[in-house]
């Protein structure tokens, strides 16, 4: 234990970087999700389509492939955007922690996507229809029906996409982002203590699955509130 | 820039010399999961604490961290401990190769195992009764009454899993094994042409999974036979 | 016996609901043929016929639920066509009944209550909360107001939803078969409900089996069978005196019980 003498600020800073990449990539994996789902719902045949190819494409591919590819890839086109401006230019890349979290919000929106998906069809058709006999325009009707509806529908499966979300955080360290995966390699530098960091690093990420998982209890309970005491 | 054709006709042919390393990993370790899983799901069914509460801390232990984290935590940090080295298991964890299978084996046991517990727990009620009150032991109840009905009810989420044991496998990579990805990462680091190479390996990737999603549908097919009759 | 708008000679009552020659499909099968049908302000009109019949689609086309394919209908001086700024202009004064109750899960009884008249009425919080506890009063369900729809039984639940409907002040209440989906010892609450409102002149167009229901309270009872009005009569007209065949058999089955 007293190689991490030293390193605790180390991996403290490096679990922040988690805790702001899950949520930001938290937030885009819902918006995917919703434009996803929309577009597979929608009855336009060129959206359903690009909806289609989305969820094969980033189902189907290697989370660390979609990474390397996003992040070297757009590294490539914008040193080569950047030399046409300055030819002395060598490299620019986007930060990794924006290329890390657009792609792992892609690869877990693709599955939000079939999610949301599955819940707004599991909205029972008749509530709808009571809505729109009350008047409520079809905006309304989805503010105020569809989406209260569907969010106790989607929370179980969407519990372990958050899930996937914070455990892919560790793939970003690849690409240099300095999370705790990061700080673990530095200190194995030093200390030569590779079993030691790492189990901390899954310490780590055993307390932020450990608090997601509480987390979505808590709201199931809040979200199926209406069905206590039913029998 | 432009998208070198002939990079990737060139490249194809050594992506693909990687794909028996992929197979390996897949196979060896799905069916190595799946033997454990079903010895979890019986521990977990038993009945018994002292069976139960193991098998829930390791599947917690398992899914609650990055898969990434764990082959690291097994192939840089066991050497570290001696009791490890001086073990019978050191010939197997001695190798890139053996740890890649160990840590794919224990994390895809402790998921596949949860899909199994849901395909059980799903069986009706009724039919456990049916066979009970026909005289069936209870070993007999599990093994043709609801093991047959569990198998069919959890096919598709197992699909699922399969298909993300492969996309897994391709992080054996980072532990310097050569299997698709790390072929095609070896390339993109020769040639710069991230494009190119890793947009071909993904298109490999995806023919796979269409694959896996093929076999498992057909299997789904036979074995529903009995409820198409009816519809 | 509650007095009935029995003079349909009477010019100077328009008509409220008009439809003319309506036709509805759904793929290949036709749903209604040719039904013409007015209904002036204050009438109760009882809609029956085997299931299949097209009794729900003819009420469903009323408040555009369904669209209907050709013909003309009229809902209080609006033509309902696709231009959505008077469908649910039509839907706010039209209120409507479903056999499955729909109330929202999610909601308390006083939430589903208050929920359309704050978003399509712009009421005020306390407007729509008085309003609310004045229709679950009168449906005989005050004390239910804070708790959710799966902890009443279902024949609270139909009289929170017509309680619902009642909140947007309509000039029409559509009920599609509101007790087909009870149990027989809560068919009696909701219809008690049903028959206040008749009393006090809402005009009603009931799809229901409830002969005994028709006979109390319906100006006009409507036979449907295939799609089509069959026979539509004054309730003693058509219990004691049907004419058609097929209205003869569908009374035969269903009185028999």
């Amino acid at each position: 234990m007293e190689a991490l003498t030293g390193w605790w600020d180390d991996f403290f800073w490096g679990s922040l970087v988690v805790v702001e990449i899950f949520f930001v990539a938290l937030i885009l994996t819902v918006l995917f999700g919703l434009i996803g789902s929309a577009a597979k719902l929608s009855k336009s045949r060129v959206a359903h389509s690009i909806a289609s190819a989305y969820t094969i494409v980033f189902r189907g591919t290697p989370e660390i492939l979609v990474l390397l590819l996003f992040y070297f890839g757009s590294a490539i086109t914008l040193t080569a955007i950047a030399q046409v401006f300055d030819p002395e230019i060598k490299f620019v890349d986007i930060p990794p922690f924006w290329a890390g979290s657009l792609a792992i919000a892609l690869i877990v929106g693709s599955y939000a996507t079939e999610t949301f998906r599955g819940a707004f069809l599991g909205v029972d058709p008749g509530q709808v229809e009571a809505a729109r006999a009350l008047g409520l325009s079809n905006l309304k009707t989805f503010i105020y029906v569809r989406i209260p509806a569907m969010w106790r529908l989607a929370l179980p499966p969407f519990g372990n996409h958050m899930l996937s979300l914070i455990k892919d955080t560790a793939l970003i360290a690849i690409i240099g982002l300095e999370e705790t995966l990061f700080v673990a390699k530095q200190a194995i530098g030093t200390t030569g203590k590779p079993f030691t960091m790492y189990i901390v690093v899954g310490a780590i990420y055993l307390g932020f699955s450990t608090v997601i998982t509480l987390s979505v209890m808590v709201l199931e309970r809040y979200a199926n509130r209406h069905l206590e005491v039913a029998r | 820039m432009s998208f070198d054709f002939a990079l990737i006709v060139d490249s194809i042919p050594k992506i693909l010399t990687g794909i028996g390393l992929t197979f390996q990993l897949l196979f060896l370790s799905a069916v190595l999961g799946l033997a454990l899983a079903i010895i979890l799901l019986l521990m977990r069914i038993s009945g018994r604490w002292y069976l139960v509460a193991p098998t829930m801390v390791y599947i917690y232990i398992f899914r609650g961290t990055p898969i990434l984290v764990q082959i690291f935590i097994i192939y840089y940090g066991l050497p570290q401990l001696e009791f490890v080295r001086d073990s019978i298991f050191w010939p197997i964890l001695r190798e890139a190769f053996g740890c890649a299978i160990v840590a794919l084996t224990l994390n895809t046991g402790a998921y596949v195992s949860e899909i199994l517990r849901g395909g059980v727990l799903g069986v009706d009620r009724g039919l456990k009764e049916a066979g009970a009150a026909l005289g069936l032991s209870a070993r007999h109840r599990f093994i043709y009454v609801t093991a047959p009905i569990a198998i069919r009810l959890c096919l598709p989420a197992y699909s699922n899993d399969v298909i993300s044991l492969m996309k897994s496998t391709a992080l054996a990579s980072t532990i310097t094994l050569l299997d698709m990805m790390g072929i095609a990462r070896t390339i993109v680091a020769e040639t710069y042409a991230p494009y190119e190479i890793f947009i071909s390996v993904m298109v490999v990737y995806l023919i796979l999974t269409w694959i896996i999603q093929r076999g498992f549908g057909w299997m789904e097919k036979r074995m529903s036979r009995h409820v198409r009759s009816e519809a | 016996m509650i007095p009935k708008v029995l003079d349909m000679s009477d010019s100077d009552q328009t008509n409220i609901i008009q439809l003319e020659h309506v036709d509805k499909f759904f793929g290949a099968f036709q749903a209604l043929k040719n039904i013409s049908l007015s209904v002036k302000k204050g009438e109760r009109i009882v809609v029956c016929g085997p299931s299949g019949s097209g009794k729900s689609t003819l009420i469903r086309c009323i408040n555009r639920l369904e669209e209907h394919d050709n013909g003309k209908i009229v809902v209080n001086g609006h033509e309902l066509t696709s231009a959505v700024k008077d469908i649910d202009a039509v839907r706010s004064e039209v209120g409507m009944v479903f056999q499955s109750f729909n109330l929202f899960p999610h909601l308390t009884i006083i939430k589903n209550l208050m929920l359309a008249p704050r978003l399509v009425r712009k009421a005020s919080k306390s407007e729509a909360y008085d309003t609310a506890m004045r229709y679950l009063e009168r449906v005989k369900i005050p004390e239910q107001a804070d708790k959710y729809p799966s902890q009443l039984s279902g024949g609270q639940q139909q009289r929170v939803a017509i309680a619902r409907a009642l909140c947007m002040n309509p000039l029409i209440m559509l009920f599609d078969e509101p007790t087909s989906a009870l149990d027989p010892e809560m068919i009696s609450e909701v219809l008690d409900v049903m028959i206040d409102l008749a009393r006090e002149g809402m005009t009603m167009i009931v799809v229901s089996h409830e002969m005994g229901f028709a006979r109390k309270v319906a100006d006009l009872v409507v036979f449907m069978d295939q799609g089509e009005i069959v026979e539509s009569n004054p309730p003693e007209e058509f219990f004691d005196n049907p004419r058609n065949e097929r209205t003869k058999l569908f009374l035969s089955q269903i009185l028999s019980h």
